[in-house]
């Protein structure tokens, strides 16, 4: 497996024909009628991306959706951070909490979603709430784990030097830890649009995911469809652009690895 | 970015491994990991007991009613529709999943090609699909299963590319020199090094496919699990909304326990290798 070094405009040109081959498979699925005849062609959802692009009702929901992912994000970032560093440097609370941590990360807390609605109804706090629970575990579960790992010398020197507690949280648990919440928090990112967009579909809170249901029932499948892809595009630029976010500011521990 | 999946995965296994095992006794351990729950139970049971919201019952009667449900079959008969769609789905999304990311993770060129589709993929909201593809396919259980395939898949593709990546260049080195034939060479030497990677990634994947269950049936279904949340939601039933959805949880936890044995089960001489 050597890696062959292609030119990066060859590299384009490949990959864009691979997509034209995909969305070309796709046409051709559809022009065999052997699919339902509801599923939009290629044009149609070209032209769709294209209406959904222009119109406001499109943009206002998406970024209803994506504050909303925000904010449950920041929330879940925060809270998660904290009770992580705790938990991760205390032994006896680490051990104590993990049955219920396990069992929290496993909840598919979409399915609590009827709970929540009747305790807080179909609107916007509702959803950062169930998007903070889902976007917590991720960050919880890396934090814990990257607290837990000091070097034994760091912690002599703490001792030694007798370090108060806000600074060692602060200037020694913080950055140690820091490479693990970092991935954790990138990946809630992802997880708070998915969940966003979920909460929309099951519930009337206003949003993207609310807007392809009611696409959907419209029997507009060309802008269903639309709304999804872009949807997914959205989500995949954030991933691309976190990941980069993540690099930078991590470039002293990568270089540390090394 | 397509490590993404499996750092956490990883991660989350040595976690569970690097759990230090003193030499104090079982029942303290024991004592010392459950306690918690035991306290939050009981302060749920006591502060609900006499609650007036008519949204918050007592979790007295949560477990009566769940009891009941239980017993009388319709929770069983919901559980098991859920779960063979669940498993169903999951078992496609492996298959795919497995055999692809195998071919993607020997193939380099297509690999780099295919790379920007397989991330969109993956990128699109799993929930949202859920629409879809029972509007245009219909209500049946093909369709849902259809649907935890596709959210499935993706994790577990991305976790055997990776899986493949990482398989030792010395052993593919040997395996090319003594011309090891291509389909021995894929059964016997790259599935067993990705292994621990795939079945990382099949972790990853298991919540997303019982979140899709779950919301495959609350959007468009007269029976399963998600049916019986949003039914009783809809129809005011509250203390059986509170139990269908704690047992949607338990379920998740219990699937994951075992998997986590089976992973132990299966990874036997991985583990074995790595505390060495």
């Amino acid at each position: 497996m050597k890696e062959t070094t292609t030119a990066p405009g060859w590299l384009l040109v490949q990959r864009v024909a691979a997509i034209a081959i995909l969305l070309g498979l796709w046409s051709l699925l559809i022009a065999s009628g052997t699919m339902p005849s509801m599923l939009p062609g290629v044009i149609q959802i070209f032209s769709g991306i294209g209406e959904a692009l222009t119109s406001s009702i499109f943009w206002a929901a998406l970024s209803r959706t994506l504050l909303t992912a925000l904010a449950g994000w920041a929330i879940a970032s925060i809270i998660g951070v904290l009770f992580g560093l705790i938990i991760g440097s205390i032994k006896f609370l680490d051990r104590s909490t993990s049955i219920l941590i396990d069992f929290g990360r496993s909840f598919p807390v979409l399915a609590l979603m009827p709970v929540v609605i009747m305790l807080l109804g179909s609107n916007a706090r509702m959803e950062i709430v169930v998007v903070s629970l889902s976007c917590l575990w991720p960050v919880l579960v890396q934090t814990i784990y990257g607290a837990r790992r000091q070097e034994a010398a760091v912690a002599d020197t703490v001792a030694v030097f007798k370090i108060p507690a806000l600074l060692r949280f602060r200037r020694v648990l913080l950055p140690s830890a820091l490479p693990f919440v970092a991935t954790g928090v990138r990946i809630s990112a992802s997880i708070a649009l998915l969940v966003a967009v979920g909460v929309e579909v099951i519930s009337q809170a206003p949003g993207i995911g609310r807007q392809i249901t009611l696409m959907q029932q419209a029997q507009r499948w060309d802008l269903a469809f639309a709304y999804l892809i872009f949807t997914g595009l959205v989500g995949w630029c954030l991933a691309v652009a976190l990941q980069q976010v993540e690099n930078r500011l991590l470039i002293w521990k990568r270089q540390e690895n090394d | 970015m397509t490590s993404t999946t499996s750092i956490l995965a990883t991660r989350r296994g040595t976690v569970r491994k690097a759990r230090p095992r003193s030499g104090d006794s079982f029942g303290r351990s024991l004592l010392r990991a459950t306690w918690l729950i035991v306290v939050v139970l009981v302060a749920w049971w006591f502060l609900s007991a006499n609650s007036t919201n008519f949204f918050i019952p007592s979790l007295e009667q949560i477990l009566t009613t769940l009891g009941r449900d239980l017993a009388n079959g319709v929770i069983v008969a919901g559980a098991i529709y859920s779960l063979t769609n669940l498993f169903v789905g999951l078992l496609i999304a492996a298959a795919l999943g497995i055999i692809l990311g195998l071919l993607l993770g020997e193939l380099g060129w297509l690999r780099r090609i295919v790379d920007p589709i397989i991330h969109f993929f993956r990128s699109v909201p799993q929930a949202a699909l859920v629409p879809m593809i029972i509007g245009v396919f219909g209500m049946g259980q093909g369709p849902k299963m259809g649907t935890i395939a596709f959210a499935c898949m993706w994790p577990i593709l991305l976790n055997t590319i990776d899986g493949v990546l990482g398989v030792e260049p010395t052993i593919r080195k040997f395996s090319k020199v003594y011309r090891i034939p291509r389909s021995l060479h894929f059964r016997k030497v790259v599935l067993p090094a990705a292994l621990p990677q795939i079945v990382a990634g099949i972790r990853v994947a298991l919540p997303i496919g019982i979140t899709v269950m779950v919301v495959s049936e609350m959007f468009a279904s007269i029976e399963g699990l998600g049916f019986y949340i949003l039914n009783s939601s809809a129809t005011f039933k509250v203390p059986e909304t509170w139990a269908g959805a704690l047992l949607v949880g338990v379920i998740g936890y219990v699937i994951s326990l075992l998997f986590v044995l089976a992973e132990r089960r299966l990874l036997r001489w991985y583990h074995a290798s790595g505390s060495q």
